[in-house]
């Protein structure tokens, strides 16, 4: 060891975990937070030569004109926050009820697994963008809603609320062919859950919707809250977001960075308010592991 | 002696048929068996039904794919065509230009996925084992990066991009991913750190202890273990870059740089080209919901190969994963 730099224990560790982010590290300077930083300065000045990237600083302007003088911006914004907040329960809703359904004691768990997660393959770009323009998902639901409730139940209640259900479906559909990664999430979560829980419930002769309200659901809300972050991020990609679209159409099509990327701000202003939300609800509700 | 015998046995026989059609008899009169019936089919018929919807987009593309003109305008043929119609598929492939864009998606997915395995195991590995200043200040923003959409981040980096003369390479989709970042990347940090958080520390130890320096350790003792993560985020990877149309559309403008789903959208364009060229009736466009569907299939077909061989490993990988333990 001699010449060489004598470290003790404790810094040669040290020096070894900061090699191994070391290659993050550089990413995350290079392709995070210098673009980052500079999205800042972007959305608060005007590019004065595009070469040098050289800026001038005007303040608030552009987030100003987001909300007074662009007519579409604001109403595509509500519609996009409206879809998100809408969006999320729905798919966790959704996905968990169909995580259930497969984790029980069936017969074919293997094909009914692969195939709830196929859509996923589909992915969110072009290829689902075909086929919403052919309305394959109105397609499907028609035919699997007329196995489980009939036309004339429906024709019974009246055109409105026929329509009513109708609407609802076709939303649904969309949302079960981007549940996939969720029902994953949740089969694992459930898998987790030691059985030997269940098995102390039924002899204290619990039902099974009783074991579900005790047992499933409080052992399963971290699962629950990352599921509901993964949606909000999946929605960032989602061909029905409208607002990303726009934001890229000013950016690259009207040749407006700034002001992209002031609105780009607002969205995220946005996810932020949603992320906390879901943080604070799932605070209040989470299975609190001192009391057991 | 014998008659006897056969007596007692016969007799024991029809006791244990009458002990069974009892059993029987009692189990169809129970209210529960019943109940517990009913409510199986139902699951039954549910889960088939459900399936039914997750499935159809694909069973949409195959039948549609393979109708003739005179099949797509006829209504009555929805489920199965009159003929099975290869030629949508021959000029499908050409409006595609599959044998360029194939390729290209080859690469960046194969390169891509190969970036995420390595790099976020890595990068998850240095949070997951070792203490040292600013770990969790660090580990948050890796959280936060997972939060945060492109779309705030996009126009600062195709500048950067441009002035580093990327635009229209592979390079802004690959080089990043063996940073940790690129498509998700932080989300891969994340499962692979969740991983190694439950991993016991004795293999690693006894690697230490023989000798293994670091990075030995990491390549030959945690990676060949933590298996079922890679195989997850090898999947998971895969068919994101495959699919991914956000930004491939943004860096890549050149015909002979795109990749497979980039050509969709301009598919009737890609076809009126092609008919002009060949100038034979053979070629002359078509361009109806068959052949989209044909193109849209042959887009995805690699990606959903692959992810058939893989399912079964995949499925067991992410529930033993410990991602959500």
């Amino acid at each position: 060891m001699k010449g060489k730099l004598r470290l003790t224990m404790n810094q040669k560790t040290k020096l070894e975990g900061y090699f191994f982010i070391l290659p993050w590290l550089i990413g995350f300077i290079a392709f995070f937070a210098m673009p980052f930083f500079k999205s800042i300065q972007l959305s608060f000045s005007k590019i004065t030569k595009i070469a040098g990237f050289e800026m001038e600083w005007i303040g608030w302007q552009h987030y100003a004109k987001a909300f007074t003088w662009d007519v579409y911006f604001v109403p595509m914004f509500i519609n996009t926050m409206r879809n998100t907040l809408i969006t999320i329960p729905l798919t966790v809703v959704f996905s968990l009820f169909i995580a259930i359904l497969i984790n029980r004691n069936i017969k074919f768990k293997g094909f009914f697994r692969g195939a709830f997660f196929i859509p996923v393959l589909l992915g969110t770009g072009f290829v689902m963008k075909q086929l919403l323009g052919m309305n394959v998902q109105n397609q499907a639901i028609e035919v699997a809603m007329g196995i489980v409730m009939p036309d004339e139940i429906l024709n019974y209640l009246g055109p409105d609320i026929a329509a009513y259900v109708t609407e609802f479906m076709y939303r649904i559909t969309l949302i079960f062919w981007r549940s996939g990664v969720q029902v994953v999430l949740f089969l694992a979560g459930l898998q987790s859950i030691p059985n030997s829980m269940y098995e102390a419930a039924r002899c204290d002769a619990a039902t099974e919707w009783e074991m579900l309200w005790k047992i499933t659901l409080p052992m399963i809300t971290p699962v629950i809250s990352l599921n509901c972050i993964y949606t909000l991020i999946d929605s960032f990609t989602d061909v029905n977001n409208p607002i990303v679209d726009y934001i890229l159409d000013m950016g690259f099509k009207s040749v407006q960075y700034e002001y992209a990327a002031a609105m780009s701000w607002i969205y995220l202003l946005f996810v932020f308010i949603v992320v906390i939300l879901i943080f604070v609800i799932f605070r209040r509700f989470s299975y609190d592991s001192k009391e057991g | 002696m014998g008659s006897d015998r056969m007596e007692v046995i016969r007799r024991d026989i029809t006791a244990n048929k009458m002990i069974k059609m009892n059993r029987l008899f009692t189990k169809l009169m129970s209210r529960n068996f019943w109940l517990k019936s009913i409510y199986r089919l139902f699951t039954y018929v549910l889960l088939m039904d459900l399936a039914f919807i997750f499935l159809f987009p694909f069973i949409h593309m195959l039948v549609t794919s393979l109708k003739t003109p005179l099949d797509v305008l006829d209504i009555t043929v929805k489920w199965v065509p009159r003929s099975l119609y290869w030629q949508n598929y021959t000029r499908a492939l050409k409006a595609l230009d599959y044998g360029t864009t194939f390729i290209n998606s080859v690469i960046i997915t194969t390169l891509g996925t190969i970036g995420h395995v390595i790099s976020c195991s890595f990068a998850a590995y240095g949070f997951a084992r070792y203490r040292f200043p600013l770990r969790n200040f660090l580990f948050t923003i890796v959280l936060i990066t997972i939060i945060i959409p492109v779309q705030v981040v996009i126009f600062p980096l195709v500048i950067q991009y441009s002035n580093m003369g990327w635009l229209n390479t592979h390079l802004p989709l690959i080089v990043p991913t063996f940073f940790g970042f690129g498509l998700r990347g932080s989300l891969f940090v994340f499962i692979f750190h969740q991983f190694f958080l439950g991993l016991p520390y004795e293999l690693e130890e006894a690697a230490r202890i023989d000798g293994c320096g670091a990075i030995r350790t990491y390549w030959k003792i945690v990676l060949p273990v933590a298996k079922t993560s890679v195989l997850v985020c090898t999947v998971l990877s895969m068919v994101w870059h495959w699919n991914d149309y956000f930004e491939p559309s943004i860096y890549l403008m050149k015909p002979q740089k795109l990749m497979l789903p980039a050509k969709l959208p301009t598919l009737y364009q890609n076809l009126e080209a092609l008919s002009k060229q060949a100038a034979s009736p053979e070629m002359e466009i078509i361009y109806n919901e068959a052949i989209v569907m044909a193109a849209t299939f042959l887009v995805i077909l690699p990606v959903l190969i692959v992810y058939l061989i893989l399912q079964r490993k995949f499925m067991e990988g992410i529930e033993r994963s410990g991602l959500v333990g």
